[in-house]
């Protein structure tokens, strides 16, 4: 099990490490002068000015100094100034990245509740109406997109019948996003326990378990269930990546204050800092929750657990 | 005999419950009493296994059985009859890999079951849990059960499941091919532990099995079964020794035994083909996931001739390093040391259009015919690609070698436009042969050709082989795990363990009269199709077994000792 | 390197078109697809209007029948644009999957032809951008390249790169193992017959199954680039972007955001339905 978990740990650092190095070449992707991009939407920078924005990010140096400038920046914890108000992007985005984590966790809560029991649900009466129609529902919710459900229930539940309110942070807000997010999520989850439920029942040791002459209710409950579950914690961590993707599109439809919101902003105002430490601040979560998954998932399943 | 425990009478099952349900078994019926062992012989798709099931109720959805099977006074086959599963009748089958559930441990698979019907409480199912453990010969019992099935090997997991079935105190056990998947040193272990159960408890036993040997070591009853019918039935003795069927007669002639001395053949020259020094090959295992398990020795110190004309065959159980040795001389793994020289040409050194070009010289058959045939791509295709490959032969040449070949397998020039998936499995390794020898190699290895087939096309398959040697004068190298064949087939035999070979020699020498304690080992577990030649309980197969170098015992027997 | 000897070479597996249309999955989502084709093709003749011109009707009138699907903000006629948009989208599709599966099925059967170092390279390359996940991919795209429909379809196509790579890996891998495989390596094939001729077509029906889907995810991505103001300008009529446009309008003109929307779905729909009908109807190859 160590072994395992060594392999993702280590494959952590190599993602964050590149991430890095992406992250300091991306500036230099941009075709044009990025500095003079940067500032172009600011008045009253003087050339002087953005000369020492350019020294400053190195950006007369050869990559590779620049690359150790910028890691040694950031082992200091600093991450660079907003263009827009000079302020610490690392501040802009601790301030943030709570209310993301609240909305991408929830919704991940709302997926899974839901989710799951439906594709168990479907899978024990497979081939029957019940299967049928819930597949159904959930080819639709995959199908459908986010960005529009979340309009259709702003449209709904916020401006006609007034029963949450249209945007803002944390409360009662949170509800419309994250069942936005979550409801889209929750038909993958039905799918994917659905296909692994099915795929565990066909498998010998259920017969093994029939041929003791224990009922149905309890092999499902007993083999079925443990077994079948295993592949769905395996995705939660995919799950979680996409869904702090999806946060970004729905941070924008209710004006929900997380990175997300920021980092589209900062890409129409040409705000490299901050786009490159929201690539990082990102890499670094999915990262991390990737990690924290595949230990869950090594305790779960006793073959690695006991390998 | 007292009334049986189990009367079955015409039993039938079919399948689909529209107009025209197809017909899987039809009208079978058969008794089973107190401390019998009733064998249902047949090959793929007679309907065995479905038998199985209807008694056990255990039958898929769409598949209906009708007729009556009395056990403790009541139809199983009729429509709300009490299931006799568990404590009735139990039943194990074949894949013991794959049949224990893997997210629990052994114990509580052990005594879940006790507790549900109401035989123990959690203690004393747990108790008599370890007690059976003990029962089925399994050391350390407490330790064992604490264990996840992946913790513990195949023969292991077959007693496991002997143990949780009997624990339930059922009085007819099904045993549906239960050690088809086993070495043949665990699969004697196994049988001898269900003989002794029956001894001991006289529980009835059906034994489902293809396997004649089986049959012949462990039945005192057999029916035979063919496509959903039931052809023959009667005592062992009968059945082997006065057939009355046709078909019963053709299956037993198809049955090598290895008490069957080696069919004369030509002899040999001397010359050798094929020279194989000091190899050696170890494995990483790979657990999946990225992970890296323990390593293993597949090839130590292998040396090996291999003579113009002959068939020599590479015995072994599983582990033994037989395929890696073949898979070695074809260069689809890579040795780490060692040479291998085919003509005077050194094999391992070759690279590039070279090693491309001299792979033409050694072909190989391959075990599962389905997967040995590009689905994409036609029969005559896949026939021709060594001869388009060498650029040897023009194109309207090519058609004809085609046509020739296919005709000289036994198929018909027309089959070279159809696709793999329209032939069966027997058609198959025809095709494949016809592809392995296509460029005339001078070496074909067959790596277990048969093994994969019903017995009755087997017998058809190892004729052809037999054919083709005599014409085309061919090498082969045989690789089984199955003696009997092996000793039809081959001229010489090397048996192999562990990467090592532990003996070398002609065939009727080596298996008449072994000299290493292994090569006795494996001839003693074999089953022989003669219910006459019945074993007595072996001596279990220790672990340890003497390994040195190879010595000249006999004019060319050699022995590692 | 003659390929065939007179004989015809590959076939599609057995019963393969039967098989589809008996899942009605795949029977609806053909039907949706073709739909759409036929669409995007005669959008010229079947639109009423020109979907660019402002002021064709007025401003906010709902659906009625000089205009089936109402006007927007701008009075531009609904339905041409929602016409117009199915060309867009089954662009986007096309060329967003074509750019992942090209490059991701040639690094997937590259790394499981090549078993050695190579393969290392390649996949923990994949499994590292796989982490970055593809949201993340586009949109660092797009802030460095600029919001365009252009630079958006290019970054939702990149970035699927990974998926397609890591499944033809995985399907690969599967087919390599395979005894015919072995086989072809004996005879002595070189690397580009069997990469070719052996190893795709047997990954291709599992490829397109997942591209099928995958047009879908593209659709769905490159609308939400466009949703955001990263992917379509105006005055393209791209769904997405239609969409964006009618937030501000939701009490006033709902139809607005229901139609653009519904026509994603749709289409989205219909994909999923195609491919999932594709996936059962050639998992049965063959039966032994």
């Amino acid at each position: 099990m160590w072994r395992f978990l060594g392999t993702r740990l280590a494959m952590g650092f190599l993602t964050i490490w590149v991430t890095t190095v992406l992250v300091t070449l991306l500036i230099h992707a941009v075709p044009g002068d990025p500095v003079q991009i940067m500032y172009a939407q600011s008045q009253g920078t003087t050339p002087e000015q953005i000369e020492q924005v350019r020294r400053s990010l190195g950006l007369d140096q050869p990559i590779p100094i620049q690359y150790l400038m910028y890691m040694e920046r950031l082992f200091q914890g600093d991450l660079g100034v907003t263009i827009r108000g000079g302020q610490p992007v690392l501040e802009v985005i601790v301030q943030r990245l709570p209310n993301t984590l609240m909305l991408a966790v929830t919704a991940m809560f709302i997926a899974v509740l839901i989710g799951v029991p439906m594709g168990f649900l479907a899978a024990y009466r497979e081939g029957t109406l019940v299967d049928i129609g819930l597949m159904f529902l959930s080819i639709a919710g995959i199908s459908m997109p986010h960005f529009w459900l979340g309009l259709m229930l702003l449209f709904f539940f916020a401006l006609e019948l007034g029963w949450l309110p249209v945007s803002g942070n944390g409360g009662l807000n949170l509800i419309l996003p994250a069942l936005t997010l979550g409801l889209s999520n929750a038909a993958i989850f039905a799918r994917l326990t659905r296909s692994s439920m099915i795929d565990v029942m066909s498998q010998d040791f259920v017969q093994t378990a029939f041929a003791k002459g224990l009922p149905k209710a309890l092999v499902l409950r007993r083999h079925v269930m443990r077994a079948g579950l295993l592949p769905v914690v395996t995705m939660m961590g995919l799950q979680f990546a996409f869904m702090m993707g999806g946060a970004i599109v729905v941070e924008n439809i209710f004006s929900w204050n997380g990175v997300g919101r920021m980092a589209v902003e900062a890409i129409f105002q040409r705000d490299y800092p901050i786009i490159q430490g929201f690539i990082l601040t990102f890499s670094l979560v999915v990262v991390i929750v990737a990690i924290v998954i595949d230990a869950l998932y090594a305790v779960l399943d006793p073959r690695i657990r006991r390998a | 005999m007292s009334t049986p425990l189990l009367s079955v009478r015409g039993l039938s099952i079919a399948l689909g419950a529209d107009a025209r349900p197809a017909s899987l078994v039809q009208d079978v019926s058969f008794d089973v009493s107190s401390g019998q062992i009733l064998s249902i012989v047949g090959e793929s798709g007679s309907g065995k296994s479905m038998t199985a099931k209807a008694i056990m109720g255990l039958l898929p959805p769409k598949a209906s059985a009708s007729g009556t099977a009395m056990f403790r006074g009541q139809n199983l086959l009729a429509k709300n009859a009490t299931q006799p599963r568990g404590t009735g009748i139990g039943l194990i089958f074949q894949e013991p890999m794959t049949a224990l559930t893997p997210v629990l441990t052994i114990g509580s698979q052990l005594t879940e079951a006790m507790v549900f019907h109401g035989l123990a409480n959690t203690s004393a199912a747990h108790r008599r849990a370890a007690e059976m453990l003990d029962r089925v010969g399994i050391p350390n019992p407490a330790q064992r059960m604490r264990q996840y099935p992946h913790e513990l090997s195949g023969g292991m997991r077959q007693r496991v499941m002997i143990a949780m079935m009997m624990l339930l105190e059922p009085d007819i056990l099904i045993a549906d091919e239960p050690t088809t998947a086993l070495d043949v040193t665990v699969q004697a272990q196994i049988l001898d532990l269900l003989r002794e159960i029956v001894f001991d408890t006289k529980i009835g036993l059906i034994l489902i099995t293809h396997d004649m040997g089986v049959v012949a070591e462990m039945a005192s009853d057999v029916i035979v079964m063919k496509a959903g019918k039931l052809v023959e039935a009667g005592s062992v003795q009968q059945i082997f020794h006065a057939p009355n069927a046709e078909y019963t007669r053709a299956l037993l002639d198809a049955v090598p035994s290895i008490e069957t001395a080696h069919p004369a053949s030509p002899s040999t020259e001397s010359t050798v083909i094929l020279s194989a020094r000091n190899l050696h090959k170890t494995f990483r295992g790979q657990r999946g996931l990225g992970l890296v398990g323990p390593k293993t020795k597949a090839l130590d110190d292998v040396s090996l001739d291999i003579r113009h004309g002959e068939t020599l065959a590479l015995v072994g159980e599983s582990g033994s390093g037989k395929s890696t040795l073949g898979r070695v001389f074809l260069r689809l793994t890579e040795a780490d040391q060692g040479s291998v020289e085919l003509e005077n040409i050194d094999l391992l050194a070759l690279t590039g259009s070279q090693l491309r070009l001299t792979r033409r010289k050694i072909q190989m058959i391959f075990q599962d015919p389905y997967a040995s045939l590009d689905p994409r791509q036609s029969v005559g295709a896949a026939i021709a690609e060594p001869i388009i490959i060498q650029g040897s032969v023009t194109k309207s040449d090519r058609r004809e070698t085609v046509d020739a070949l296919l005709t000289r397998v036994g198929l018909t020039p027309e089959m070279a436009t159809r696709f793999p998936h329209e032939f069966s499995g027997g058609q198959r390794q025809r095709i494949a042969i016809a592809r392995a020898i296509a460029a005339a190699p001078d070496l074909i290895i067959a790596d277990e050709p048969t093994s994969a087939l019903d017995v009755s096309i087997q017998a058809q398959i190892l004729d052809l082989l037999a054919d083709l040697k005599q014409e085309k004068r061919l090498t082969m190298l045989f690789i089984s795990h199955d003696l009997a064949v092996v000793r039809q087939v081959a001229d010489r035999v090397a048996v192999m363990r562990q990467g090592r070979i532990l003996e070398l020699g002609p065939v009727d020498d080596v298996w008449s009269a072994p000299r290493h304690p292994y090569t006795k080992a494996l001839i003693e577990a074999a089953p022989v199709p003669d219910p006459l030649r019945k074993r007595g309980l072996r001596t279990p197969l220790s672990g340890r077994f003497a390994t040195g170098k190879l010595t000249e015992a006999a004019p060319g027997h050699w022995v590692a000792l | 390197m003659g390929i065939t000897v007179g004989m015809s070479a590959h076939s599609a597996p057995a019963g393969f078109w039967r098989r589809l249309f008996l899942s009605p999955n795949g029977v609806v989502g053909l039907m949706i697809v073709l739909g759409l084709i036929f669409c995007a093709i005669f959008a010229e003749i079947l639109a009423p209007h020109n979907p660019a011109k402002m002021g064709t009707g007025g401003r906010f009138l709902p659906p009625s029948g000089d205009f089936p699907l109402g006007t927007d903000e701008f009075g531009r006629d609904m339905l041409s644009r929602i016409l117009y948009g199915s060309r867009i989208t089954l662009l986007i599709g096309a060329v967003a999957v074509g750019i992942s599966m090209t490059v991701g099925m040639l690094v997937g059967m590259l790394a499981a032809f090549h078993r050695g170092w190579l393969e290392m390279i390649l996949m923990r390359s994949t499994d590292v951008l796989f982490s970055f996940t593809e949201t993340l991919i586009a949109l660092s795209f797009v802030a460095v390249l600029g919001p365009s429909l252009q630079n958006a379809v290019i970054a939702v196509g990149v970035a699927g790169i990974p998926f397609y790579a890591r499944t033809c890996y995985s399907a690969a891998l599967v087919e390599t193992s395979k005894p015919y495989f072995e086989a072809s390596i004996s005879a002595g094939a070189g690397p580009g017959r069997l990469l070719f001729f052996h190893l795709m077509p047997n990954v291709l029906p599992t490829m397109i199954v997942v591209a099928t889907l995958g047009v879908s995810t593209a659709i769905l991505a490159a609308a939400g680039l466009s949703f955001l103001g990263l992917g379509a300008q105006p005055p393209t009529s791209e769904w997405g972007y239609m969409l964006a446009g009618s937030r501000d309008y939701i009490n006033r003109a709902p139809w607005l955001m229901t139609i653009p929307g519904l026509a994603i779905a749709i289409t989205v729909l219909g994909f999923n339905l195609l491919g999932d009908g594709l996936r059962t109807s050639l998992d049965p190859v063959e039966r032994k």
